[in-house]
């Protein structure tokens, strides 16, 4: 009676030790589920070799976009630094995210989304214009209210001064009046590290309050025309350079998931090798014993 | 100082970009087609309101169609 009541209990103690002591003992049937891992590993490596060799090319011509763009960016920004002109301070202003459309690039998307939430927050006199699908997800679950426009459709190719061109079309025509307009976009330090950094553009009314501005002789008219065109060239600028980095992270994180697929693939070469010379071993063995249990007989 | 193309409601930026495409169109047919790819633009956009996203747009169509309403406005 006593002995009945206890079974239960203990058959559910040995079905829990059994289900426990199956993946330990890697006998005949994980060969096959090896087999197979391998199999998928082996692919995955060879579609991550492709991408970072398609990558690898797309970068070459991407940093050769950047330099000239940088240059181009540059130099249209000295006026201002000649000029002093400063961010009018506690006005409405407009973030211009520069992330792209593509993932599988490492942790470039998000850092620019953190730092654009580390920059808004406790700003609510900020609005937001997001450039690429990435960093619109991302944002918009955190900071959908402040977003105002979205452009989707970059990173497809190197980003044409068009590209950008239409861009600040785009946000000249918003209604609200932004005294200053902030691009964030990757800075390329090297093929390892990109930081989230923010270029300005000014409005005409900073520009105007600018200290050395009298040193240019400006027409009005022709303010409005110079502070669009500013907006497209440092859009141009960070667009090009936002591309490079994409491109060379998407290299370095294809690179480590190559690696990564080898070194996945020589453990479980190992533990294919060493289960399949298992289960030969336990295979012979049995046939010896039960060889020698026959002849006893 | 007036111009032209601000009466038509054109901003300074789609000025350039129509003087550029002048100009790539007027080059030789071996370049042309190599510079001709560096004016292509083919972005979509949305614009957004309270947090939800509008509707998705060709932002090469929505410029020339805000311009004309522009244009029409200051006229």
């Amino acid at each position: 009676m006593l002995s009945r009541a206890a079974r239960p209990a203990l058959s559910v103690g040995n079905a829990a030790l059994a289900r426990s002591a199956v993946p330990n003992s890697a006998n005949y049937a994980t060969l096959r589920e090896i087999e197979g891992r391998l199999k998928s590993i082996r692919n995955i490596e060879k579609i991550t070799k492709t991408m970072k060799i398609v990558a690898s090319t797309k970068l070459t011509r991407a940093q050769k976009a950047m330099t000239e763009s940088r240059t181009y960016g540059q130099t249209s920004n000295q006026v201002f630094e000649e000029a002093e002109t400063k961010p009018l301070e506690d006005k409405k202003t407009l973030m211009v995210i520069c992330s792209s459309d593509k993932g599988l690039c490492g942790g470039i998307h998000s850092g620019l989304s953190r730092a654009t939430r580390r920059m808004v927050e406790g700003n609510s006199n900020v609005d937001i214009a997001i450039v690429g699908e990435k960093c619109k997800a991302q944002l918009s679950r955190s900071n959908a209210k402040q977003i105002v426009l979205s452009f989707a459709g970059v990173g497809k190719d190197v980003p044409t001064f068009a590209d950008a061109q239409a861009i600040a079309d785009q946000i000249c025509l918003l209604p609200e009046e932004y005294a200053s307009v902030k691009i964030l976009y990757n800075k390329f330090i090297n093929a390892q590290s990109y930081e989230p950094t923010p270029i300005e553009a000014f409005s005409e009314e900073a520009i105007t309050q600018s200290p050395n501005f009298a040193a240019y002789e400006i027409d009005d008219a022709v303010l409005a025309n110079m502070r669009e065109y500013s907006l497209a060239n440092s859009l141009f600028w960070a667009l090009a350079e936002g591309h490079a980095c994409e491109q060379s992270a998407r290299r370095n994180a294809m690179d480590n998931a190559s690696k990564n697929a080898g070194d996945m693939i020589s453990k479980f070469t190992i533990l294919y090798n060493r289960t399949r010379q298992a289960v030969i071993t336990g295979e012979l063995v049995e046939i010896i014993t039960g060889a020698t249990a026959s002849e006893d007989m | 100082m007036s111009f032209a193309w601000k009466a038509a409601g054109i901003t300074y930026n789609r000025y350039l970009a129509i003087a550029a495409r002048v100009v790539r169109r007027s080059l030789k047919e071996g370049p042309r087609l190599q510079a001709e790819r560096r004016g292509e633009m083919d972005l979509r956009f949305a614009k957004w309101q309270n947090g939800k996203q509008g509707e998705n747009k060709n932002l090469g169509d929505a410029n020339a169609s805000a311009m004309a309403e522009h244009a029409a406005e200051t006229k």
